[in-house]
């Protein structure tokens, strides 16, 4: 097994220091992703070391951090991905939120705006086999219609969004704005509102998103859409529920 | 809140709720956080990581049918469809519910069918045969020179969520969720536990929690707890390797139809599908190094139930270890996934049981054994309703201990509001 | 629980940091930037033609200066600001309302072009090459 000895600037804050970095370097499998780079450290070198970390396989969004400045999910991200063999990887935790301890920040803001969109985590699946958040293309994978067993109405599967909060990290509007409910909690209002057929549930979830924080704060900077790692495309899901609002005023204004 | 039995508190003479403390907030601690709270007892959950750090967040998130178990381990057969049918009564909106298939391969496969569909009725699977041309075209992707496909009811869940479901309905009945505090010791008076010591990760301090019982939930670490008492957990940590695909081939859960080995399941979870797993004993759960050759074993067996596999990248790979419990003479592979709970007041230590062994198909199951022997050993009659009721949702659990508190209001009857929760 | 609080560390800078990000964010920065320089310059030419109150011996001294090259090459970047912002602006006027939302670093790629070739030629005739 070819093994890399990889060095990993990590920052550090613990409540009541100064924040700062610490230097690590670890021996790991050159096939290794960053998450157990990270997990070797807490291992073998410093046990205070707090981190996030369920699934390792995109699926929980426990674990999204900064790496080298962009946020990732470590456990999908190979170091050799990140690393270019000399200088050291930086891991930083996630912007706009506030920071418990090292990599670990603050999810309770972050959630209330997800609870307040409501989007229920399991939707109707599509009718095509594969199914893929990447843009890779599979040489001859075509897709392949699906047909349902007798005893099903449809089939279903977990929302794209795994709440991880890179978007939110990502999103410049965010740092300008403390209450922004952010791409994330914005393309959930947009879930949440295709599924529901309650117009009292449609006038919230449209109240919140034409609201002071809502999305009409955005500028457009697509970072959200560009760092998202389950292609979720909160900016398209933000410009969609704009559309809907200025057609339903626009509705209003000719007295429908 | 529901009250306890107003006996005890008569007996002891004073209003006091006793206090259990459950170590691990994986499952199975998670679970029963959520029963002893319903139950009306003063539960503090210590984990050194996040919730889900350990063996429970990087399972093969199938809920399992009971068919895998049928024939060779009936009894977690059995225990694990009981449990499938709870969960989706519980926490439907946490559950692909897409059903599996078994399907075979080989001639051995198809012989064994029948063993198969006498093991499910015997364990009260739902299982039925269904035509290779519907099975092809429910899984396209299916290897299309499969013998015989049997359909039964498994699922898929996401087990960060599922064990944050849990914790945060047990905080909404009042339980403190303490992460990143690591146990360093247990407190003993004689041979008896009293409480625990443990370090707050965040801030470096040592702090000593006594309190009336200690449940030793921590998987393959519950030797290594228990061990700080004196007393042994007969349990082998037992690794396995699992593989995410960078997208989704399949519906359904795909299973081979013969007994469990190797790469035999292929899970599907949003848009990645994982093969999985292996088996090998382990000395130290934290240390586990990924066999460059089980990551290979995993795409060639998968290649035998979708054959496309050979043509879609790794998105990723993981390996846990499972608490396994030992029993002599019997091979890794072979040994039940039953669970057991152990009152180490027969070992002359009282004050400290611990539960182990197990799925988290089966984590309600296994709450409700070791609430039951909780409330036993600390003299309460509080019944287990936990088989009917629905969890908070598992938002909550972050909202709930956040710093800042801004309010974003929610929709008119939305079931974040946590008040639903109470029963 | 005591949590660090990045937004107090810096706040007002973080909206502008550029570092690995990709082009949405340059468009956003840009527009940002060349939108504080319009500002500015609007209110420099209302200084400016204030002038033309103050009879033609004031305006014609301010036109000699206006005529040399450290003025014109000023121009230039004037004039890069407002085909930048204004393009962008159309860019951002398509995208917010959902058109194009998935070409938007296309048409960012696509507005930068025009604006350099528009640039150069306004450029050769401000020098008068």
């Amino acid at each position: 097994m070819n093994m890399l000895k990889v060095p990993l600037q990590i920052f550090r804050y613990k409540p009541g220091q100064t924040p700062g970095y610490d230097t690590f370097t670890v021996e790991i499998p050159a096939t290794a992703h960053v998450i157990d780079a990270i997990d070797a450290v807490w291992t073998s070198h410093d046990h205070s070391l707090a981190f996030r970390r369920a699934c390792h396989h995109s699926s929980c969004g426990s674990c999204a951090i900064r790496i080298n400045g962009l946020e990732k999910l470590p456990c999908v991200t190979r170091v050799t991905d990140v690393w270019d063999g000399r200088s050291q990887v930086r891991l930083d935790p996630l912007r706009n939120f506030p920071i418990v301890s090292d990599l670990v920040v603050d999810r309770a803001d972050f959630f209330r705006r997800m609870s307040a969109a409501d989007m229920a985590m399991i939707c109707e699946a599509e009718a095509f086999l594969p199914f893929t958040v990447d843009t890779f293309a599979v040489a001859d994978l075509e897709p392949k219609l699906v047909e349902l067993p007798e005893n099903f109405s449809r089939f279903t599967r977990f929302e794209k969004c795994i709440e991880c909060g890179i978007c939110m990290s990502a999103c410049p509007t965010m740092a300008a704005d403390e209450k922004f409910l952010g791409p994330a909690g914005l393309a959930a209002i947009h879930q949440a509102r295709k599924k529901t057929l309650d117009p009292v549930k449609v006038e919230h979830l449209l109240g919140l998103a034409d609201g002071e924080h809502g999305v009409w704060r955005c500028h457009s900077a697509f970072e959200c859409t560009e760092a998202c790692p389950q292609a979720v495309d909160p900016a398209g899901k933000i410009m969609a529920l704009r559309r809907e609002l200025i057609a339903r005023r626009f509705l209003k204004m000719l007295g429908k | 809140m529901p009250r306890i039995d107003d006996n005890w508190a008569k007996r002891e003479g004073q209003n006091i709720v006793p206090h259990v403390l459950i170590i691990g907030a994986g499952s199975t601690g998670s679970a029963a956080a959520h029963d002893l709270a319903q139950r009306g007892l003063r539960v503090t959950v210590i984990e050194r990581g996040e919730v889900a750090f350990g063996t429970t967040g990087r399972n093969h998130c199938l809920l399992h049918s009971g068919g895998r178990y049928c024939v060779t381990d009936p009894e977690s057969g059995i225990e694990c469809i009981e449990e499938n049918m709870i969960l989706r009564k519980i926490m439907p909106d946490l559950l692909e519910l897409n059903d599996g298939l078994f399907v075979a391969i080989t001639e051995a496969d198809l012989v064994f069918k029948d063993r198969f569909l006498q093991g499910c009725a015997a364990c009260h699977v739902p299982a039925r045969e269904i035509s290779v041309e519907h099975a092809l075209a429910v899984e396209p992707f299916l290897n299309p020179k499969i013998l015989a496909a049997i359909q039964v009811p498994d699922g898929v869940f996401e087990p960060f969520r599922f064990c944050l479901a849990f914790l945060a309905t047990a905080q909404e009945n009042g339980a403190t969720i303490r992460t990143y505090s690591e146990v360093t010791d247990l407190l003993c008076a004689g041979k008896n536990v009293t409480g625990v010591r443990i370090r707050d990760q965040h801030t470096g301090k040592q702090e000593a929690l006594k309190v009336d019982l200690v449940v030793n939930a921590a998987g393959p670490w519950a030797g290594e707890i228990a061990a700080k008492a004196g007393v042994g957990v007969p349990e082998i940590p037992t690794a396995g390797v699992m593989v995410a695909l960078d997208c989704r081939l399949n519906n359904l859960v795909l299973n081979r139809l013969n007994k469990p080995s190797d790469g035999d399941i292929i899970v599907p979870q949003r848009a990645t599908s994982v093969i999985g797993t292996t088996s090998w004993a382990v000395e130290n759960p934290d240390l586990i190094t990924i066999p460059p050759e089980h990551v290979d074993r995993m795409i060639t067996q998968g290649q035998q139930l979708i054959p496309a596999v050979k043509k879609v990248p790794m998105r990723a790979k993981m390996a846990v270890a499972r608490p396994l419990i030992a029993r002599s003479g019997i091979a890794a592979r072979e040994l039940s996934r039953t669970f057991e709970c152990f009152d180490h007041e027969r070992d002359g230590t009282n004050g400290f049981v611990t539960i182990t062994g197990g799925k988290t198909t089966t984590a309600r199951a296994m709450a409700e054994k070791v609430s039951d022997m909780v409330c036993r050993k600390l003299d309460i009659s509080a019944e287990c309703r936990t088989r009917d009721t629905p969890l908070c949702s598992y938002r909550l659990f972050f909202q709930q201990r956040g710093s800042r508190n801004q309010s974003f209001v929610g929709a008119p009857g939305d079931r974040s509001s946590g008040r639903e929760c109470f029963r | 629980m005591s949590t660090l609080n990045y937004r107090k560390l810096s706040r007002s800078g973080r909206w502008l940091d550029v570092r690995r990000r990709r082009l949405g964010m340059w468009a956003y920065v840009l527009n940002r930037i060349t939108g504080l320089g319009l500002v500015v310059y609007l209110y420099l030419h209302l200084g400016v033609l204030s002038l033309l109150l103050r009879g033609p011996a004031a305006w014609d001294s301010f036109v000699a200066v206006a005529r040399s090259p450290y003025v014109l090459a000023l121009d230039v970047i004037l004039l890069a600001g407002i085909l930048i912002h204004g393009l962008n602006g159309l860019r951002i006027a398509l995208t917010g309302f959902g058109i194009g939302v998935g070409a938007q670093k296309a048409l960012f790629v696509v507005i930068m072009v025009i604006s350099a070739v528009a640039l150069w030629v306004a450029a050769l005739k401000i020098f008068r090459v």
